[in-house]
């Protein structure tokens, strides 16, 4: 038994020293951290300086009279939706086969397995307006092609997010099937799809929210939608017009979201 | 059995065909939902100018410019300085982050409900609504009007971005903090700032680095495609093999890429098992953790 100490008379445990790993870290991050300030630019003056734009006296007035002229935004706007919606019902669609192709408990083999990780994770990587880019070179400028790149894009997204929710799915109902002698579809149908369900409509909405956002800025490399005309009014310079639009993305794009979260939340 | 079943005919049904009748509104709402879609479907395709024609030669269209696009011409790219664009690109993606991580963690304490009041916490939520409603392409669209164009005006559009969804998970990882800690600053005496700093900051901050990291991932993509419309970056380069038809060239330039893209991905993502379990990269040590940081959750372990 120690003595009792008086309270704030005792000396106090040595603090614990830092591992020199943590020291080597923290220095390495500060350095490639500079480093990269250096190469990008960085300035500490812009944030002085962008306040001090005269520039800004573009942004506004926003001329509400042509944003809310039925030609000029709200037609591409609904454009943009018509994409989305294509591309999350194409890509959603194909992406229900194939998770269940991609996906350890359900695949039917393990070289279909591994096949379509390796192609799905390289799908992934290449950037959503790159895709947009390439098929607007290859198939013309235009929405249709727009469309296709977020199929792909949204396909690709959708098979990652659900194969792993088909990873993570019970197990027990789908032996049962195999023990009672069903084949591998069959077997899946009943087994696996009903349980992952809810999930696979939860994250089609949230795909569809991601095509939302990406089919706006479509149009800046060509590909259809409300970016079209972004990008022909940042030509011209016409700041105020460009506000204006995103004034009214924002609130669809927000409703959108709000009813999406609404609806996920009842489902999952 | 009769008694469960809403009618003698049903009950007839079921013993003609040997199946229990499916209940009714299940199927009127899963037809609903299927009669959405294909509406919607066919309402969307209307749209987008998509005639059987081009609906048939697109996919060969397709393929013919990837078959253009092998063997790839990596000598040419590399000698046009396209390994310094892509470090580019991630330089951006990292400086960009870096704004954004600064920016957001202040702000996420302040939108948090157990730290901050309603008054408060209310519009600086709502500011996270209107940043990430905002694609960063179009943050960049607008930030090159007033600065001046390049890198660094893609660093402060992805930063600026990137601030609306790393200040929302942020705030929530905040909120779900455990109580326990602070109130034992609060009972040493400590002051707001010290409830902040010792008793939530340790809790949140695993998490909320690897917030980042995973943050930095996505803007790595984000810068890529910020350099085609001229933020500096691989996207330029790929704009500038494009417009001449330089297929090979395109075909090095997503290639190299996809690498970069893959490679940051990979290291980034072990990194962030690592924060989150505490170094040792063992999931049960990361139960331990949050075991030990949860205080309600000792009492509930056997």
């Amino acid at each position: 038994m120690t003595e009792a100490v008086a309270p704030g008379t005792g000396e106090r445990p040595a603090k614990p020293r830092p591992k020199p790993l943590t020291f080597l870290v923290a220095i390495a991050l500060v350095v490639w951290t500079v480093f990269t300030a250096r190469e990008v630019g960085f300035r500490w003056s812009t944030f002085v300086d962008v306040w001090t734009n005269p520039l800004w006296e573009k942004f506004w007035p926003i001329p509400w009279e042509w944003v809310l002229d039925r030609g000029n935004v709200i037609d591409p706007l609904i454009e943009t939706f018509q994409i989305a919606i294509v591309a999350t019902v194409i890509g959603c669609g194909l992406a229900l086969p194939a998770a269940f192709a991609m996906s350890r408990l359900t695949a039917p083999n393990s070289p279909t397995y591994w096949v379509s990780r390796i192609v799905m994770s390289i799908v992934r990587a290449v950037p959503d307006l790159f895709w947009a880019k390439l098929l607007v070179t290859a198939i013309g400028i235009g929405a249709f092609a727009g469309a296709w790149a977020l199929s792909i894009f949204s396909f690709a997204v959708m098979v990652k997010l659900f194969s792993e929710t088909i990873d993570g799915a019970d197990p027990g109902p789908l032996e049962a099937a195999r023990a009672a002698g069903s084949r591998h579809v069959p077997a899946v149908r009943t087994g696996v799809l009903p349980t992952v369900l809810p999930s696979y409509v939860a994250y089609a909405l949230y795909v569809f929210e991601l095509n939302i956002r990406a089919s706006i800025v479509l149009g800046l490399v060509g590909a259809g939608g409300i970016g079209r005309i972004v990008e022909a009014q940042r030509t011209f310079f016409n700041f105020d017009r460009i506000l204006g639009i995103l004034v009214i993305v924002f609130v669809v794009v927000f409703v959108i979201e709000q009813i999406s979260v609404a609806l996920r939340r009842r489902l999952v | 059995m009769t008694a469960t079943l809403p009618s003698d005919q049903a009950d007839d049904a079921a013993s003609e065909t040997g199946r229990i009748p499916r209940p009714l509104r299940p199927r009127l709402a899963r037809l609903a939902v299927f009669l959405v879609i294909v509406v919607g479907f066919i309402w969307g395709v209307s749209g987008l100018d998509a005639s059987f024609e081009r609906l048939r030669s697109a996919p060969g269209d397709a393929w013919a410019i990837l078959r253009l696009m092998w063997p790839p011409d990596f000598a040419t790219v590399i000698e046009r300085g396209a390994i310094g664009k892509v470090l580019e690109s991630v330089y951006i993606a990292w400086i960009g982050t870096v704004i954004a991580a600064t920016l957001s963690l202040p702000l996420a304490f302040l939108a948090s409900n157990n730290i901050s009041p309603a008054f408060i916490r209310l519009p600086i939520r709502q500011l996270f609504n209107v940043i990430r409603a905002v694609p960063e392409l179009i943050v960049a669209v607008v930030l090159l009007g007033v600065v001046p164009l390049g890198a660094w005006a893609g660093a402060l559009a992805i930063g600026l971005h990137s601030i609306g969804t790393l200040g929302k998970l942020s705030s929530e990882e905040i909120e779900s903090a455990a109580h326990g800690p602070v109130e034992a600053v609060e009972a040493c005496g400590g002051t707001f700032i010290s409830r902040v700093r010792w008793g939530v900051l340790p809790q949140v901050l695993p998490q909320i680095a690897s917030y980042w990291l995973f943050r930095f991932e996505i803007n790595v993509r984000a810068s890529a495609v910020l350099g085609m419309i001229g933020a500096g970056g691989i996207g330029s380069e790929l704009i500038a093999q494009l417009r001449f038809r330089n297929f090979p060239e395109v075909g090095a330039v997503l290639i190299i890429t996809v690498a970069v893209v893959v490679f940051i991905d990979t290291v980034s993502s072990s990194v962030r098992k690592r924060i989150i379990a505490g170094g040792s990269g063992d999931p049960s040590r990361m139960m331990a953790l949050i075991r030990d940081l949860g205080g309600s959750g000792l009492a509930r372990q056997p």
